[in-house]
């Protein structure tokens, strides 16, 4: 029988003893890794869309996008208006986070006019009839420095008239 | 300062993840390992400096690095009881010809893969073994009985 190796030592390296400790944290980490994709398939970290929908006063307004979102993603959102009576001066108002958490790489349709409302992007639309339905999409991609919690809200106004808001908060993940 | 964060985030998360992985995993490189390994390090990338193709911004995310890789060698050195946490530490597996199933089965290696190593040395049998160890780099060293 060969002389043991040098420093090995039979009780720590072969009986492994005192190193109990080692393979409960390699399986503590594996869970922990395992319990990550998990989270990611649970959409936690983001990316898949889904609708957000307020009516009132016969006006809905369904908001189709992620809530949750990555730095350098690009994605497209849509903003649907059901209405059954006619709207003079529709305005969708985005809160600041929107142009914060984004670069807007285009709307379409284009809006009739683009103002700063109370430092809010205020997007006109143009008159809507009775029963139609308007959609606009906007194609975004998410600005890398743009990490943490951001509001989202979108506001629906005819004229000065707040109609609709979705209260929503954009979470942007590293 | 966001890509020093960054690599220092995804040196961290990378040496825990190599730690999980296990030794023998990272030791030997079939071609759908390279394979594994050429897309970890392109995902890594794209997180690390995202859309900055800047030489400032490449040599940030390497010094950082770089530079972490250094002071984690430096402790290993300088602090022998951190050795078991960041290295590891070898394992014996084979004893006087015979193979240690516990120690097998909690590194998740088989008589084949013990074989294998084996042979890749010029050892036809484990009963020529007197020493068989896992070392921390996930190679397999026999010492062979005396003649």
């Amino acid at each position: 029988m060969a002389a043991i190796p040098d420093r090995i030592s039979l009780p720590r390296h072969r009986d492994l003893e005192g190193r109990g400790g080692g393979i409960f944290w390699r399986r503590a980490m594996v869970a922990f890794l395992a319990f990550f994709v998990i989270v990611g398939l649970a959409n936690v970290f983001g990316q898949h869309p889904s609708d957000t929908t307020v009516t009132a006063n016969g006006v809905s307004l369904q908001l189709h996008a992620p809530n949750a979102l990555r730095g350098g993603l690009l994605y497209e959102a849509s903003f649907t208006i059901h209405t059954r009576r006619a709207l003079a001066h529709p305005t969708l108002v985005f809160s600041k986070g929107w142009p914060i958490v984004h670069t807007i790489n285009t709307l379409e349709p284009s809006p009739v006019d683009e103002t700063s409302r109370d430092g809010e992007i205020a997007l006109g639309l143009g008159p809507l009839r009775a029963g139609s339905t308007y959609t606009l999409f906007g194609e975004f991609q998410v600005n890398p420095t743009s990490v943490g919690w951001w509001p989202g809200d979108v506001w629906l106004y005819d004229g000065s008239k707040r109609l609709l808001h979705i209260d929503r908060t954009i979470v942007v993940f590293p | 300062m966001d890509i020093v964060l960054r690599g220092i985030f995804v040196f961290f998360a990378l040496y825990v993840l190599m730690r999980v992985i296990g030794r023998r995993e990272l030791s030997k490189l079939e071609p759908f390992d390279l394979i594994l390994l050429i897309i970890l390090g392109d995902a890594v990338q794209q997180g690390l400096t995202q859309d900055d193709y800047s030489l400032t911004g490449a040599m940030l995310a390497i010094v950082t690095i770089a530079v972490l890789q250094i002071a984690v060698s430096f402790l290993n050195f300088r602090f022998p009881r951190l050795r078991p946490v960041l290295n590891g530490e070898p394992v014996v597996i084979v004893q006087d010809g015979k193979p240690i199933d516990r120690n097998l089965r909690r590194e998740r290696l088989t008589l084949d893969d013990l074989a294998e190593s084996a042979r890749l040395q010029g050892i036809g049998s484990l009963d020529d073994v007197a020493w068989g160890v896992l070392e921390t780099s996930g190679e397999i060293s026999f010492i062979k009985k005396s003649a």
